[in-house]
């Protein structure tokens, strides 16, 4: 398997900062230290994130991306004009509508598949599955891609707090193996089983540490093994996570900052997103269950997409504050889209044959809309493009090469399918 | 009261739209059914061939009709309301963003002489209903469910007298108000109408959709779904609770068979009996014995049902829905009960 990844190392950078910061902790929980002009920017410079924003369920596209406003699968909600001449929007929409210019919206996804398990499979790994090789997911190629090898921060963190779903929605490392699986948090906002054990105190925690450094040193003289080196950054690894609980703990922010992102689960979680993506974490999934609206969907769609538009909004407004939204893409996905036609419960059904993401920052032409449905939302009408495209398209957007191989034995396996190409209309 | 009754279908007509409420023109049988795609209907449902006369007017789902003298006053997800005469469809008044959030419901007081209309911006307006002149704006709903989600105010009713009125929210908060003054009397809260999931699906669903003062006004009855446990759907109880008015107490819920939204309450006039109408991907009528709590009879209805209309002798029922209006024969079930 063949695999490199640019940027700045974070060995060179946590060196930076101890420099420039005093005395740094060496895991980043230290955020002050971003308050460096010098640092923040050779962070910007040189990395790409991704903050992923899982609309578990199934969010409707008529109530979002695509409105069709006075079609009799319109619903009720009205469309409005977005920053963005010629540019439509749900009216549950109007902060992100005014923010548009960071945003391409792709309105011709046909996926095919309208089964929940199934197509949640197809949007995280971009593809179909397949008996004989396990994919790894798109947070899990983005954390080989755009992690660093010597990283103490995590650089897969997933939240799944909602339990609909969440079956569909976990990670998958694949062939890229488990050092690329998600840290995966359900019930709370903070990583379980990273503290220390009580009866160890600070003193005796960091002078085993030095002891079982000083053994390894002398075991390793002499001595050069792959295993050697693994176990060795698995306990490094180990010591960073555990020095980085801080990062999910917002009590520390400004209240301002707080207030921005909201009271809601999914609101704070996006707001540990942005300290994660902040500390070099590359890839952070948010996932919001559970939007499966058979019934009342557009009671529901009040609720989620209201949301939606705030705490997208607040990640657009906050990661551009800090100069990091030309190095940060927020992705929103689902498995599927919802069905045009209005049933008796006011409720839309599953529907994968016309609907619609969003693609926000690093690297994408804001102010875009990139295919159409038809007047009623059943079709296709222009620029029909499935999740390999999607994903291509994210690839690109980050500087990857979307043909890039990975070597499983002896087989070549592109990020990609063959022959799948970005929507360059959407690119920078 | 102590009856049972039948439902038996005269006219059943099926159409694409989804409609929404209903009202009754003064005598006759002709109708007005305001529908999804933004018109109100103008039809006599018991005709052979039923002409179904658009209104214009609006542009989005109609959600409120009622009839206040010579007028028709209709409200919609547009936030609109207008006024036209019952006889052509003259538009004689109109208020933009009457509501800033969709109007919910508009009903008349039994005089004519105003309208209420409640909206998502969680405020009840009383109009006069001739002039359109705006008397009092009645604030005592949150604007926020407890789980900083917006919240919604979908029903109000006058009492018989006209005196009070009674309006409730998503989160199963009834507000009682003084008509004459616009002063709050009471609150009443009937939290089990709310479903909020904090585990499985983290949002809400539910509300209370209906309201009917006893006709001797000394007791409320709010109607809604009950506690549901996947809320992807309305898989909830069909629910009734009655409240008395003077202690504030919850004295009984009803929780029969059916399941989804009691979406409207329809009492006969002099109080003989009770019936609720509504539905889940289906529909239902119910009626309730008040004397003995208990929901007498369960039946499927042809739709969901949104809303119905009762004949002035009581003995017709216009009940509108999802792609459907019907007109059935109110009949006693139970020969011999008055």
């Amino acid at each position: 398997m063949t695999a490199h990844s640019s940027g700045v190392s974070r060995r060179s950078f946590l060196g930076a900062a101890a420099v420039g910061a005093g005395a740094v902790a060496a895991d980043m929980t230290a955020l002050d230290v971003l308050r460096s002009p010098l640092l923040a920017s050779e962070l910007k410079r040189g990395e790409k994130r991704v903050i992923l924003l899982w609309l578990a369920g199934g969010a409707s596209q008529l109530e979002t991306f695509d409105p069709k406003p006075g079609r009799p699968t319109g619903g009720p909600y009205r469309a409005i004009p977005t920053a963005e001449p010629g540019i439509h929007v749900s009216e549950l929409m109007p902060k992100f509508a005014q923010r548009i210019k960071h945003t391409a919206i792709i309105r011709s996804l046909d996926t095919k598949i309208a089964d929940h398990g199934q197509a949640a499979r197809l949007m995280h790994i971009g593809r179909r599955d397949e008996p004989s090789l396990r994919y790894p997911d798109l947070g899990a190629i983005l954390a080989r891609e755009l992690g660093q090898a010597d990283s103490r921060v995590p650089d897969y963190v997933n939240f799944y707090t909602a339990t609909e779903g969440r079956g569909s929605g976990i990670s998958q490392a694949g062939f890229l193996g488990a050092r690329y699986n998600a840290m995966f948090l359900t019930e709370q906002n903070t990583p379980q089983n990273l503290h220390k054990l009580e009866e160890i105190n600070d003193l005796d925690h960091v002078e085993r540490a030095e002891l079982r450094n000083l053994l390894t040193a002398r075991f390793a003289r002499g001595r050069e093994s792959a295993p050697l080196a693994s176990h060795n950054e698995a306990y490094a690894r180990v010591r960073g996570l555990m020095a980085s609980e801080k990062l999910f703990d917002i009590s520390g922010e400004p209240q301002r900052i707080r207030e921005m992102y909201g009271p809601t689960l999914f609101g704070e979680q996006a707001l540990i997103a942005r300290r994660l993506i902040e500390a070099g974490v590359p890839f952070v999934k948010v996932s919001r269950a559970w939007w499966d609206s058979h019934g009342q969907n557009f009671e529901t769609h009040l609720e989620l997409v209201t949301e939606l538009d705030h705490v997208m909004s607040a990640l657009v407004d906050d990661l551009q504050a800090r100069g990091l939204l030309e190095h940060t893409l927020i992705v929103t996905l689902s498995e599927f889209g919802r069905t045009p036609v209005i049933n008796a419960s006011l409720g839309r059904d599953h529907f994968a044959s016309a609907w619609s993401v969003s693609l926000t920052g690093c690297g994408i032409r804001g102010g875009t809309v990139y295919g159409a449905s038809d007047e009623d939302g059943q079709t296709v009408k222009d620029g029909k493009v499935g999740a390999g495209e999607v994903f291509a398209t994210i690839f690109q957007a980050l500087g990857l090469d979307h043909q890039k191989h990975y070597e499983v034995g002896i087989r070549p396996v592109p990020l990609t399918d063959i022959g799948t190409k970005p929507i360059k209309e959407v690119l920078a | 009261m102590s009856v049972d009754l039948q439902l038996k279908t005269l006219k059943e007509h099926s159409r694409k739209e989804i409609f929404l409420c209903v009202v009754r023109a003064p005598g006759g049988s002709r109708i007005f059914v305001g529908a999804s795609d933004g018109n109100v209907y103008d039809v006599d449902p018991l005709a052979e061939k039923p002409d179904f006369q658009p209104l214009a007017g609006h542009a989005s789902f109609v959600t409120g009709v009622a009839v206040a003298g010579d007028l028709l006053v209709s409200g919609s997800y547009d936030c609109k309301l207008l006024w036209r005469k019952l006889a052509g469809d003259e538009i004689v008044h109109s208020v933009e963003n009457a509501h800033s959030r969709w109007i919910r419901k508009v009903v008349a007081s039994p005089d004519g002489r105003l309208i209420a209309t409640v909206g998502d911006d969680m405020v009840c307006r009383l109009w006069e209903a001739p002039s359109g002149k705006l008397l009092h704006e009645l604030r005592g709903h949150d604007e926020q469910t407890p789980h900083h989600f917006p919240s919604m105010l979908y029903t109000c009713a006058f009492s018989a007298d006209g005196q009070r009125l009674a309006t409730a929210d998503k989160t199963g908060r009834i507000c009682l108000w003084d008509v004459s003054t616009g002063a709050r009397i009471k609150q009443l809260e009937a939290p089990g109408f709310y479903t909020w999931d904090p585990r499985q699906r983290i949002h809400s669903i539910g509300g209370t959709r209906s309201l009917a003062f006893t006709p001797d006004g000394k007791s409320l009855l709010a109607g809604g779904i009950g506690a549901i446990g996947n809320i992807d759907h309305l898989d909830g109880p069909a629910r009734v609770e009655t409240f008395d008015l003077e202690s504030g107490q919850s004295t009984h819920v009803f929780s029969g068979d059916a399941k989804g939204l009691v979406e409207q309450l329809v009492f006969h006039a002099e109080g003989k009996w009770l019936l609720g109408v509504g539905g889940d991907n289906g529909g239902f009528w119910q009626v309730y014995d008040l004397a003995e709590k208990k929901v007498v009879r369960s039946e499927k209805a042809p739709m969901h049902v949104h809303a119905a209309a009762l004949s002035d002798d009581a003995m017709q029922l216009c009940a509108v829905g999802h792609g459907k209006v019907v007109v059935w024969q109110v009949e006693n079930a139970a020969p011999g009960s008055n």
